[in-house]
């Protein structure tokens, strides 16, 4: 869990610099990238919930993997309910 | 466009990430006051931008509370069923509140936080070993605790620690160390419900969101790194007063007083 949060963190800090760096430079396609890597940044600790939920099931703790499965929803839910 | 805006904003998240660890609190309460006020930035696009750095710091910090297995997993997760509900709600609220309460309630948690570090956090007299048993009291309260934690997050843009600890501490008895670390676990997951909301919104900007980003993620490592003492008496009486003047900044703000606003 440590790696994917460390790699994951590094990942998309790459694409947000590279995206700035490009919007900097350049124009228009740089600012598209630095967005997919605040994306990135976003979905970090969802993939994180995730991967939890995975970790009960696998351990046969259906009822936190419940819990996990609920908070994994909201999140979802805020997300489409949060567009206009 | 050019590199100014950028490198502002960019060392304004590395300067509060990294305060915000040699505090122990999240950076954003005091990036949305500094985004607004000096940058003159729109309140809802400087909370968005808070939301990403929140997320961020909290990624960039998290390793070294995993290593020391301090987190406990089901607890933050029975926990976090409070504060993303809680987030999903203020989501809701941000859009109906207007901006001039929203700048009333954020004065009100920042004077809130400054009452809480003059305070300073009791120690447990206990000494925590790892592994070491502890009990959860009272949950129903944490848990409402927890609820109006995520929904202040999502509406302010803030990790609101200023509530989960006072949840933690006091209301579920937790050591210290293990409520640190699963704060720090909740604040991503809580924060990161209400920036898919924003962001799907359209209130979350690349051109001041991704400098933020950056910021915070070097800010935060650093912090960890550098930053391992606690804070002297001194310098926590300093940031009370600090917090005390955003608070009335804020409070001022919302009755369309700007003292310190840079001309734009």
């Amino acid at each position: 869990m440590g790696t994917l949060l460390h790699y994951g963190t590094l990942l998309a800090s790459a694409v947000i610099a590279s995206g700035l760096a490009l919007a900097l430079g350049f124009a228009a396609p740089g600012m598209r990238v630095a967005t997919v890597g605040l994306l990135l940044i976003i979905l970090l600790p969802v993939v994180r919930v995730g991967v939890m939920l995975m970790f009960f099931l696998r351990a046969g703790d259906y009822k936190f993997g419940a819990v996990a499965a609920l908070v994994l929803s909201i999140i979802l839910l805020s997300f489409f309910l949060g567009a206009p | 466009m050019n590199g100014g805006l950028e490198m502002w904003l960019f060392a304004i998240a590395l300067g509060t990430s990294m305060l915000g660890g040699l505090l122990g609190m999240a950076s954003g309460i005091f990036i949305v006051p500094i985004l607004t006020m000096f940058g003159g930035i729109d309140l809802h696009t400087a909370i968005g931008a808070s939301l990403i750095s929140v997320i961020a710091c909290s990624c960039a910090s998290a390793a070294p509370f995993l290593k020391d297995k301090l987190t406990n997993i089901r607890l933050a997760i029975l926990l976090e069923t409070a504060t993303t509900f809680g987030a999903l709600c203020g989501v809701f609220l941000a859009g109906l509140i207007a901006t001039q309460y929203l700048y009333v309630i954020f004065a009100l948690i920042l004077l809130l936080s400054a009452q809480q570090m003059a305070a300073r956090r009791k120690e447990s007299p206990r000494p925590l070993n790892q592994g070491m048993e502890y009990s959860v009291q009272r949950l129903p309260l944490g848990m409402t605790l927890m609820y109006g934690a995520g929904l202040i997050s999502a509406l302010l843009g803030i990790g609101s620690g200023v509530l989960k600890i006072p949840a933690m501490d006091t209301a579920l008895r937790l050591p210290i160390k293990v409520s640190s670390a699963t704060s720090n676990f909740m604040i991503g997951v809580t924060a990161a419900a209400s920036a898919g909301a924003y962001f799907a919104r359209g209130d979350i900007l690349t051109p001041v969101a991704a400098p933020v980003a950056l910021g915070s993620v070097v800010g935060a490592v650093l912090g960890a790194r550098i930053l391992m003492k606690l804070p002297n008496e001194k310098l926590r009486m300093m940031f009370v007063c600090i917090l005390v003047i955003l608070s009335v900044q804020m409070m001022l703000a919302a009755f369309g007083i700007n003292l310190i606003k840079a001309a734009p």
